[in-house]
């Protein structure tokens, strides 16, 4: 056993951190990734929550046993960084072996320990690689802005290359990559400490760790992965004849397409083409799953007799009024909406895509192009290979018709919920984009899903795009807007700019008609605009909890045989003429025309307001304050358990939290930390900086998402960059360590005031960056992390140094587990201040605690008080 | 395609009766709990437990208006529900909540079940086609209803293992199930052999209502499919109506009348009344 002697603070050592703190992130990425593939969400917060625990809780026994790990620092950091390869590997596989379905919490008991199961076994690499860290932090404590440089960098440098790193394993086996920076990381341990047995047992580690997750796992039979029963691509496998012809991993996630004949595809299809159709065409769909999600339909390049049916889908509609048009396709997808309007007659067609994987595959795939007819090479077709809203936003092009067609949405049963995501491409700024973008008289076409009831997705997009046509200033903007949908299927916005002509209405009235769709709004047709009162009363009786009345209407009564006047069927029992989301529908388009929008928004049962670059979401419908009224009725609420998961996320973080943040206190308040005044002050500057440095990192990932049109690559500028920058920032803090007193409040308020600008100018800067070739975003966006990110980094190496001058050795630790805790904090709120108050609220908030920091940062410079003498 | 005529699986002589063999006359106690529990145990042989909870879920069913119509609430007792639940979940056949039963597929809820069964206003003699057999629950509590029941499940093992649970309760004696004729299949494409048909029920997900099913419905025939993702689930009633000109055209409502799918509170039964919680 290595006992007592001090850590020699080279190159190797900060190499080892480095790498090591970046193994930690990558197993974080690649265990993210393997619930996006295997389960229904990736889990971010949940995995996040996880990783901090692990901080939380190695923190606090050390904080505790603080003289032990002292004397013992050796064997413990040797033993945690040997154990982090088998024990990760270890864990993950037999969590694959003990799957969990969100869905059948309520109804099956076993559930519930599937997911402790889960929690435990992921905790145990993390704890061990946080013991690690902490180890090592503790024995170089003063010099810990150095040490804890080498840790940011290594993380945000390891992320950048686990991101890379997916382009090269499969997610099954991406648990590589920390594998490999973890034997890294070894070596140079070995190397810091020059110790022979140290290497030897790295090696018998490595082995056992590779092996374990390649053959063994194989030879035993254990699965690496396990892919829910539930997700879209599951069922594809079953089919009998299903033969999947495309697999690409990507860090734009994991594509497979499959082919069989038991796939059919023809989203929002009127039921009027049964009566109409001798038949549909035959094999002829692919089905395009991302991370076993979908399918999206792939559609093979069908003869002119065989696409009949393309007039009874939504998407056909403009072209009711517009041919040989130009047209702009917002989202390819699976190339549906491209192959419908070429089949109208399109004079072009151009098709833009945010996941350049899936543009990649119809590009490259031979199979794909014989299949598709070669879609993407035809000369009418032109492809441009970005988002299409950025595109739209600096093109000086214009088209006749503008096409968002179910662009996110498979359609079809989501067992599980919904994540909280941006939805920029339905944003009201987006909106405008796209009206920009037409031609006098063109058409922007949005066709959305419409099988929830009480409808909430089609009101918010009705409400925002209302919104968009306010702020392009349009006179009259009744005109402007035809609306149609079908009952538990799809609805279609049509807006033209300019207005349509009575002609043109007439023309789409019939139109619907004929597809036997509902019409929900047409210039010059006017319907009850009480009628939302009768359907939102009976809502809010239904959703919030009163009990089955004794006569329910929908039960035909023997007693009341009686027709009345109720068209929705409500007093007598009968099935409604206009069912109560159409009336609905229908009377909030009339408010949202005449400025009476907030009565119905406000009186709703769950929250309507418009999309916006602040808050971009089809999720988070129940309002925070209903929350209570409802946790006895979950299962009635699945698409909205994303959303929920953050809420329980956040509750589990604040009592495990409080709970490692209370342990030290309870054993050593009055004891091992007696003598460190300023406690409270201290506990506050370290929760403030770990609370506020998440919070910034996770909304300027949703944020950036608006210049960089992706997800993945948002993640990957942002960890990168605000992790390297504040490791910069964290060596630069040393420069003035003792001038800290003087330095540090300017530091905090230009903090503060950097996040407050950009919490309210960052939007705009980044449309403007959007704007620019791609090759330039990338650049722009570091720079705009730079100043912020810097700054960030330095008040926490600042304090822990401090804190290890000042002699208060506990406090150190206990200073290092409250960040911990609180970043779990920061995490879980960001989406709930985003989707409440606007993704800008987040950073605002971030600003405020780092001026609270400042106060706090006073106390924590208190010394030691010297020891009673007898 | 494996096309299975009920009860073909097993020879004849190899089925134990039931003291009680099914007829469509056949009527259970219906008004007190102890009586249909005792009526049932000496002429269907079946477990007392099960029984009770069978009778107890049904108080609810008809307590929340799930089901109204007595044949329906006759069909539902007589419908062992248990024996469609894989083993382990068997102890919570008649909790309200959807169960898994492996491959990806859900058992509905007994509420919903109820509720869609009734929707279809199903007369004896009617021909009726499921999409989507799954656990083969649905079919074996319509085939109390009618003696026409085809079921097509597309995922070919879980087919085979329906048709086994229908085969074995079959030689038991429940002679009802051989009014289920079963085939593994793509039901999109219906059921072609035996179309027309008077109500369809799809119980799978497609992102449009499949123009075959549609042309192989009859002119008044009602269509039922579940939206939406298990236990929030939307049910769309297709009613394809024939106008006096003879044009047909296709309404579309639920079968809630589009009112949410009411919640179904935790309650108990105290004797026959309701009172207390419990996920029962």
């Amino acid at each position: 056993m290595y006992k007592g002697g001090e850590l020699n603070c080279g190159a190797r050592l900060y190499i080892a951190v480095g790498l090591q703190a970046g193994a930690v992130i990558a197993l974080q990425i690649a265990v993210m990734r393997i619930f996006a593939v295997g389960n229904w969400a990736h889990f971010g917060s949940f995995i996040v929550s996880i990783a901090m625990l692990g901080v939380g809780i190695s923190s606090t026994v050390m904080c505790v046993r603080q003289p032990w790990f002292e004397r013992h620092w050796r064997g413990v950091a040797s033993g945690a960084l040997l154990a982090f390869g088998p024990v990760a590997v270890g864990a993950n596989l037999l969590a694959q072996q003990l799957p969990f379905n969100a869905i059948f919490l309520i109804a099956d008991d076993s559930q519930k320990w599937r997911l402790a199961g889960n929690f435990l076994l992921y905790l145990l690499p993390f704890f061990t690689g946080s013991l690690f860290l902490g180890t090592v932090f503790l024995k170089t404590r003063q010099r810990f802005a150095r040490i804890y440089f080498a840790d940011l960098v290594g993380c945000g440098l390891c992320g950048l290359a686990t991101l890379g790193g997916m382009w090269l394993f499969a997610t099954d086996q991406l648990i590589l990559i920390p594998l490999m920076l973890w034997l890294a990381a070894g070596l140079a341990w070995a190397a810091t400490l020059g110790s022979a047995r140290v290497l030897m047992a790295l090696i018998a580690a490595s082995v056992v760790a590779f092996s374990a997750q390649t053959w063994v796992a194989d030879s035993v039979g254990l699965t690496r992965l396990a892919v829910s029963e539930y997700k879209g691509v599951s069922y594809a496998r079953r089919f009998p004849d299903a033969k999947r012809v495309y697999a690409r991993a990507t860090p734009f996630g994991q594509l497979e397409i499959y082919a069989s004949s038991y796939l059919h595809f023809a989203p929002g299809l009127s039921d009027n083409a049964a009566l109409n159709l001798p038949e549909m065409p035959d094999n002829a769909y692919l089905g395009l799953y991302i991370d076993g999600d979908g399918p999206l339909g792939i559609i093979r390049d069908l003869p002119p007799a065989q696409t009949a049916y393309f007039d009874y889908l939504p998407t056909a509609l403009p072209f009711v009024l517009k041919q040989d048009a130009d047209v702009f396709v917002v989202q390819f997808g699976g190339g549906l909406s491209t192959a419908s309007a070429l089949n109208k007659g399109a004079r072009s067609v151009t098709v833009a895509d945010s996941n350049p994987a899936v543009l990649a595959a119809f590009r490259s795939d031979a199979f794909l192009r014989e299949f598709t007819g070669d879609l993407l090479a035809k000369p009418r077709v032109k492809v441009v290979g970005q988002d299409g809203r950025v595109f739209l936003s600096r093109t000086a092009n214009r088209y006749d018709v503008v096409d968002l067609s179910l662009a996110d949405s498979a359609g079809l049963s989501n067992p599980g919920g919904f994540a909280v995501a941006e939805k920029y491409n339905y944003t009201r700024e987006a909106m405008q984009v796209y009206m920009r973008a037409l031609k006098d008289g063109g058409i922007l076409a949005v066709t959305l899903w419409n099988k929830e009831e009480p409808p909430k997705s089609v009101l918010r997009l009705y409400a925002t795009m209302v919104a968009a046509a306010r702020a392009m200033g349009e006179a009259d903007i009744e005109r402007c807007f035809f609306v149609t949908s079908n009952y538990l299927s799809t609805a279609t916005v049509l807006y033209q700019r300019g207005g349509f002509t009575a002609e043109q209405v007439a023309t789409l009235k019939a139109r619907v008609h004929a597809l036997s769709f509902d019409e929900i709004q047409a210039p010059g047709t006017h319907s009850d605009a009480h009628a939302a009162d009768r359907v939102i009363a009976a809502y809010r009786a239904q959703i919030f909890g009163r009990l089955p009345a004794a006569g329910d209407a929908s039960v035909p009564s023997e007693d009341d045989t009686s027709g009345g006047d109720d068209d929705f069927g409500a007093e007598t029992g009968a099935a409604p003429t206009v069912m109560p989301s159409v009336a609905l529908a229908r009377a909030a388009w009339q408010a949202l025309l005449s400025d009476e929008w907030p009565k119905i928004a406000d009186s709703y049962v769950y929250d309507l307001h418009a999309l916006t670059n602040q808050r971009p979401y089809f999720a988070a419908y129940l309002r925070p304050a209903d929350l209570p009224r409802v946790l006895d009725r979950l299962d009635l609420l699945q698409d909205e358990w994303g959303y929920l998961l953050v809420w329980a996320t956040l509750l589990i973080a604040c009592c495990a939290g409080a709970v490692l943040i209370a342990l030290p206190a309870i054993f050593g308040w009055r004891g091992l930390l007696a003598r460190c005044p300023g406690k409270a002050g201290t506990l506050l500057y370290f929760a403030c900086l770990g609370a506020a440095y998440i919070m910034v990192e996770v909304v300027l990932i949703s944020h950036f998402i608006l210049a960089l049109s992706n997800a993945t690559v948002s993640a990957t500028v942002l960890i990168t960059g605000m992790l390297v920058f504040s490791g910069c920032g964290s060596l630069c803090a040393e420069r003035y360590l003792d001038s800290a007193r003087r330095v540090m409040p300017l530091v905090f308020i230009a903090i503060a005031a950097l996040l407050l600008g950009y919490g309210l100018c960052i939007d705009r800067a980044l449309d403007l960056v959007g704007a620019l070739p791609y090759g330039w975003r990338l650049p722009c966006c570091f720079l705009l992390i730079l100043p912020p990110a810097f700054l960030m980094g330095m008040p926490m190496p600042t304090g822990m140094t401090w804190l290890a001058r000042l002699g208060k050795e506990q406090m150190f630790l206990w200073a290092w587990g409250v960040n911990g805790c609180m970043s779990v904090i920061g995490a879980a709120l960001v989406p709930l201040l985003a989707t409440s108050f606007g993704l800008s609220s987040a950073l605002i908030l971030a600003g405020l605690l780092y001026l609270l920091a400042l106060p706090a940062f006073h106390a924590l410079l208190r010394p030691l008080t010297p020891p009673a003498t007898v | 395609m494996t096309v299975v005529a009920a009860g073909s699986a097993l020879p004849l002589a190899s089925r134990a009766a039931l003291s009680t063999p099914f007829a469509f006359e056949l009527e259970p106690p219906s008004g007190d709990r102890a009586e249909f529990v005792e009526w049932m145990v000496n002429n269907r042989g079946e477990d007392r437990s099960f029984l009770g909870q069978r009778w107890d879920r049904l108080q609810i069913m008809v307590d929340h208006k799930d089901v109204w119509d007595d044949a329906v609430k006759r069909a539902f007792l007589l419908t062992p529900r248990e024996e469609f639940v894989p083993h382990r979940n068997r102890s919570h056949a008649y909790d309200h909540n959807f169960l898994d039963i492996g491959f990806g597929v859900t058992i509905s809820g007994p509420h919903l079940v109820g509720r869609m069964t009734n929707s279809l206003e199903l007369k004896r003699g009617d021909k009726v086609l499921e999409i989507g057999t799954g656990s083969g629950y649905q079919s074996s509590f319509l085939a109390h209803l009618t003696d026409r029941c085809y079921s097509v499940e597309i995922i070919k093992p879980l087919a085979a293992r329906t048709r086994g649970v229908y085969d074995a309760l079959i030689a038991r004696g429940y002679g009802e199930f051989a009014n289920v004729t079963t085939k593994s299949g793509d039901g999109y494409y219906g059921w072609e052999e035996f179309a027309p048909f008077d109500k369809i029920i799809v119980t799978c997900g497609i992102d449009h209502v499949p123009p075959p099913l549609l042309q192989q419905l009859q002119p008044q025939g009602v269509m039922l499919v579940p939206i939406g993702p298990p236990g929030a689930q939307r049910v769309l009633k297709i009613v394809k109506g024939v106008e006096a000109d003879g044009s047909t055209h296709i309404a579309r409502t639920d079968i809630y009348n589009g009112r949410i799918v009411p919640f179904v509170p935790f309650k108990k039964l105290d004797g026959d009344k309701i009172s207390g919680t419990h996920n029962g």
